[in-house]
């Protein structure tokens, strides 16, 4: 019954990321873990087995434990790129309002110089 | 020999209005404000100097704002930046002897340093810092400092933009890059109004020490010894 419950939520998940695709709130690289995501929970839902032969060969006796763990670690990891990508934007936001700045600046200077009778206020 | 001298402010209409009279008597050099999206009449009153304004459309942070100036200095083939604080702390007739250390190649950034100024408490955050971290020098958090070419070089780079505080963050990417680092007294005054932008609540406190710790941290060993 879980794998059926498990199979309908990968199927959704495809479906949901396939629509907000198409309708553009969902770029790239991010789309595309989504969906290896829903994939992995479809496969996993329609041959369970799987989990029960690797957990077999890695000497794990009770199966749900390495899809939790794996299941956990790779949030982690989610988690942590998220943040890279977070201060990787905050670095380009700083960087433009410092730019954009200067460029004002400059655009003012420039402006004062071809009107110099008028002041520009 | 070119120099920029750089105030970020944040709301110091007041202060600056004290301040760039006196500065422009001092100094000849260029007089660059950074208006940190102050909600005060900040830019006016450096306009109404005839002074160059930048204006930032986010709130940066001090860091921010001064390596706006920075960034504005490279562009503009600037020899040296020394940067101030606008409250009136740092004194425009001690200026001319910290240009002096530098132009004399005493060291790449000098730094003017009033260690007595600071409380006690603030003493005992630093002899943390400065154990984890092996800077030694006296002052962390002194603004009042001149870059030459090679550290402005270093600060208006990408890795800077990420720092939050101007302190030890900016002291060990300086080292880093194998720049030479030298401190001379100065006088300051004491602040005429508002408080430290750093110290000024117990949240802010923290937060500051737990992020310039992890810093300190994650530098260890990335630097050559000073």
């Amino acid at each position: 019954m879980t794998t059926l419950t498990i199979f309908i939520i990968g199927a959704l998940l495809s479906i949901s990321i396939l629509y907000l695709v198409r309708k553009g709130k969902l770029h790239g690289p991010y789309a595309t873990w989504w969906l290896m995501v829903a994939v992995i929970a479809i496969v996993l839902s329609s041959f369970p087995k799987i989990i029960d032969w690797v957990a077999l060969h890695v000497g794990i006796t009770y199966p749900p434990t390495l899809l939790l763990v794996l299941a956990i670690s790779f949030i982690l990891i989610r988690m942590l790129t998220m943040d890279l990508a977070l201060s990787r934007k905050e670095q380009k936001i700083r960087r433009l309002t410092q730019r954009l700045a200067m460029l004002e600046a400059g655009l003012e200077a420039s402006e004062k110089d071809k009107s110099p009778g008028g002041k520009a206020d | 020999m070119k120099t920029l001298i750089v105030i970020p402010a944040f709301n110091e209409a007041g202060n600056l209005a004290q301040l760039l009279p006196k500065l422009r008597q001092a100094v000849t050099a260029d007089i660059l404000v950074v208006d940190d999206f102050s909600t005060d009449d900040t830019f006016q009153v450096v306009r109404n100097y005839g002074l160059a304004c930048l204006r930032l459309s986010i709130q940066l942070g001090a860091w921010g704002a001064t390596q706006t100036g920075i960034r504005y200095a490279k562009r503009h083939g600037y020899d040296y930046v020394l940067t101030m604080d606008a409250d009136g702390q740092h004194l425009p007739e001690e200026i001319s002897r910290i240009l002096r250390a530098i132009s004399d190649q005493h060291g790449d950034v000098i730094i003017g340093t009033c260690p007595h100024r600071v409380s006690r408490l603030k003493k005992i955050a630093w002899r943390f810092f400065k154990l984890i971290s092996r800077i030694r020098i006296e002052d962390l958090t002194s603004g009042f400092r001149v870059y030459n070419q090679q550290a402005i070089k270093v600060l208006a780079d990408k890795t800077a933009s990420l720092l939050d505080y101007q302190d030890v963050g900016v002291l060990l990417l300086l080292l880093r890059s194998d720049l030479k680092i030298k401190e001379i007294p100065v006088k300051m005054a004491l602040r005429q109004d508002g408080k430290s932008r750093v110290f000024s609540s117990w949240v802010v406190v923290f937060k500051y020490m737990l992020q310039t710790t992890t810093l300190c941290i994650a530098n260890i060993g990335a630097k050559k010894s000073q």
